[in-house]
């Protein structure tokens, strides 16, 4: 299967940036629909497309909408978690620079079903192109009546506010991402079941929509199209519905944004992205740095859904998707992955806090031609005390990719501790290789 | 009181000035701004992140003792809130004070293996400068940073609110040339967009009327 362009349909399009090219290609009749409709038939229609929440989790969507109390006694609340800093991934980015007026006419949308006073789009502070469209967007829409008072003269009222972030991956988790939001430090919050869900007392304690920017985009072509008409796309998948778009990057020819409907094979994707460059496919990780690494063998028919995935050892994720090529050494790339945890783990807990500094350590010691006999089961032993143990999500995911390699390219990780030196020797992987160590290991 | 609890009583960290003794560096502009994002959310304490913007392009991309004490000034906050909130994030400027251009190299995934550490090795000995120090000249400040979420155009650098790539070192030769030859000073601009995208364009307006 190829490409199934819905959200990226016209993104190459500088006009559908503007409102005037938006209406033009048919944008906002799903919102003068929705405004027609009730608002449980909304949050139905989301239920039967199978919407599933694209930042990485695949949470229902629709559960979170109709999670937020109907006899409203207060302000409601959405979010538009935009802090898009998983390495590999960089849809939202483009989403929110080629098609801003989806994403503010999805949230409108979710917000007249919850019954939301106000949205807040939370950018990472990186992204000032994508904010700067949203700015010229929602200024332009607040002009033309679709947002602020009185929407379409329907009644309804909601402001969409732009907040940026300042530099922290460990923002995109949606509790960090409320407490920076209301100006603490982004560190993760208590979660359900020792307090009550977002839905019911998120940012400012108040009930709490929050999605990502993939997920909101998708609610236009929902209510135009209906939730039936969605659900048929991917069928062919367990439970996987509508489309994908996965951020192609690594050693390929055409590294891009590619939407794909899901049942798509991973290596029809490799082959959107122009296919491999300067060597044979060695691995893959297919939906983020968070999620387990693939080998050759186990990309070879894997098909893409959340299910299928995990089926064939890994994730769909957030659709960060890199390929590598046969010069990558696994053991060097793995430790890059772990500075990478170290460096954005917010220290509030300890698993996480220190787990995430040992592995790294040892990954070090190994990469510097240090490592030792039992270091492998060293890793594996500290991933397993941060995994499920950490208070936020972050700790799973420093833990997954490590021992997933570990399980995938164990050999690697022996010769390189046995020799001292990587499996993998020629000029092109020598080019990837960090000059000296960034870390002292004791 | 104990000996030993009083060993600690000895402060050698720059203290910030006192209510009174501040002195007050926000522009009308700057102010009128933080107004308007006051109405953006049901709580003043919301506006610490934005405000900590205003105050890097206003005390001109580093964030000292002053500025974050006029952002705590100004939102009512204690000092050591706003300044335990600043130091999180990495692109607030609290810890060096960067040049005019900060050069932001990504060596995470996408860019490491596409060779993203030759970049940074190139720009280190060009420079004569190492991770988060800037330029005698106090032009360049360099910083190696994680994923900047443009894998597509690995290896990407930021500098300022751009981003380029894909990049190599006769790129670099020229964006360096360029930068110094250019008379912006990038990081106080990318303070300056990060408000502009926060308030509305009327909000904007009205504030640098």
């Amino acid at each position: 299967m190829g490409e199934y362009k819905l959200l990226l349909e016209h993104s190459h399009d500088p006009a559908y940036a503007t409102l005037a090219g938006y209406q033009a290609k048919g944008g906002y009749a799903a919102l003068k629909k929705a405004l027609g409709m009730e608002r449980q038939a909304i949050i139905d229609e989301v239920k039967a497309s199978g919407l599933r929440g694209r930042g990485g989790a695949g949470f229902p969507t629709w559960i979170k909408w109709n999670g937020i109390p109907k006899d409203k006694k207060g302000k409601h609340y959405l979010i538009c978690n935009a802090d898009e800093g998983e390495p590999g991934t960089f849809k939202d980015k483009q989403l929110m620079e080629t098609t801003p007026f989806l994403l503010i006419e999805g949230m409108t949308i979710a917000g007249f079903a919850t019954q939301g006073d106000a949205g807040y789009i939370y950018i990472r502070g990186e992204f000032v192109d994508a904010a700067k469209a949203l700015r010229k967007a929602i200024d332009e829409a607040y002009a033309a009546g679709l947002l602020g008072k009185n929407i379409l003269g329907s009644g309804y009222d909601f402001d969409l506010y732009i907040h940026l972030g300042a530099g922290s991956y460990e923002c995109g988790e949606e509790s960090a991402l409320m407490s920076s939001l209301m100006g603490e430090r982004g560190m993760p919050r208590l979660k359900f079941p020792h307090v009550p869900l977002p839905t019911i007392s998120g940012v400012w304690d108040r009930p709490t929509v929050i999605n990502n920017v993939e997920t909101y985009t998708c609610a236009p072509f929902i209510i135009n199209n209906g939730g039936n008409w969605y659900a048929s796309l991917g069928a062919s998948t367990k439970n996987s519905r509508g489309t994908k778009i996965f951020s192609v990057s690594g050693h390929v020819n055409k590294p891009g944004n590619y939407e794909i409907e899901f049942g798509t094979s991973l290596m029809d994707l490799l082959e959107m992205a122009g296919g491999m460059k300067g060597g044979a496919l060695k691995a893959c990780v297919p939906g983020g740095s968070s999620v387990p690494i693939m080998n050759a063998q186990q990309c070879d028919g894997a098909i893409i859904g959340y299910e299928e995935m995990a089926e064939a050892g890994s994730m769909v994720g957030s659709g960060g998707c890199m390929f590598l090529n046969e010069h990558t050494c696994i053991v060097t790339f793995i430790w890059r992955t772990a500075q990478f945890y170290a460096n954005e783990s917010c220290g509030k807990c300890t698993p996480c806090r220190e787990g995430t500094k040992w592995l790294l350590q040892i990954m070090e010691r190994i990469r510097s031609g240090g490592g030792r006999s039992g270091d492998i089961e060293l890793l594996q032993e500290v991933c397993s005390q941060i995994d499920g143990r950490s208070f936020c999500g972050l700790g799973d995911a420093a833990a997954w990719p490590v021992a997933g390699a570990i399980k995938v390219f164990r050999d690697e990780f022996e010769y390189f501790i046995e020799h001292g030196r990587s499996i993998v020797q020629s000029a092109e992987s020598a080019r990837m290789l960090p000059e000296s160590p960034v870390v002292a290991v004791s | 009181m104990s000996e030993l609890l009083q060993l600690g009583s000895v402060n050698q960290r720059p203290q910030p000035p006192k209510r009174e003794e501040l002195t007050l560096r926000f522009s009308d502009a700057a102010v009128k701004e933080l107004d308007a994002l006051r109405t953006h959310y049901p709580e003043e304490k919301a506006c610490v992140l934005p405000g900590l913007w205003i105050a890097q392009r206003e005390y001109g991309g580093f964030l000292d003792g002053e500025a974050l004490a006029e952002v705590a000034y100004r939102l009512d906050r204690s000092y050591a809130e706003v300044e335990g909130v600043a130091t999180f994030y990495s692109m607030y400027n609290t810890a060096h004070r960067p040049g005019r251009h900060k050069i932001e190299v990504c060596t995470c995934l996408s860019c490491h293996v596409n060779g993203a550490y030759r970049v940074w090795d190139y720009l280190k000995s060009k420079l004569g400068v190492g991770h988060g120090e800037t330029t005698a000249d106090g032009e360049f400040m360099l910083e190696e940073v994680e994923c900047l979420d443009a894998c597509d155009r690995a290896p990407v650098i930021q500098v300022g609110d751009q981003y380029y790539g894909p990049v190599d070192d006769a790129y670099m030769d020229r964006l360096l040339d360029e930068l110094r030859a250019s008379p912006v000073n990038t990081v106080v601009q990318m303070a300056d967009s990060i408000v502009a995208v926060q308030v509305t364009g009327p909000e904007r307006e009205a504030a640098h009327r």
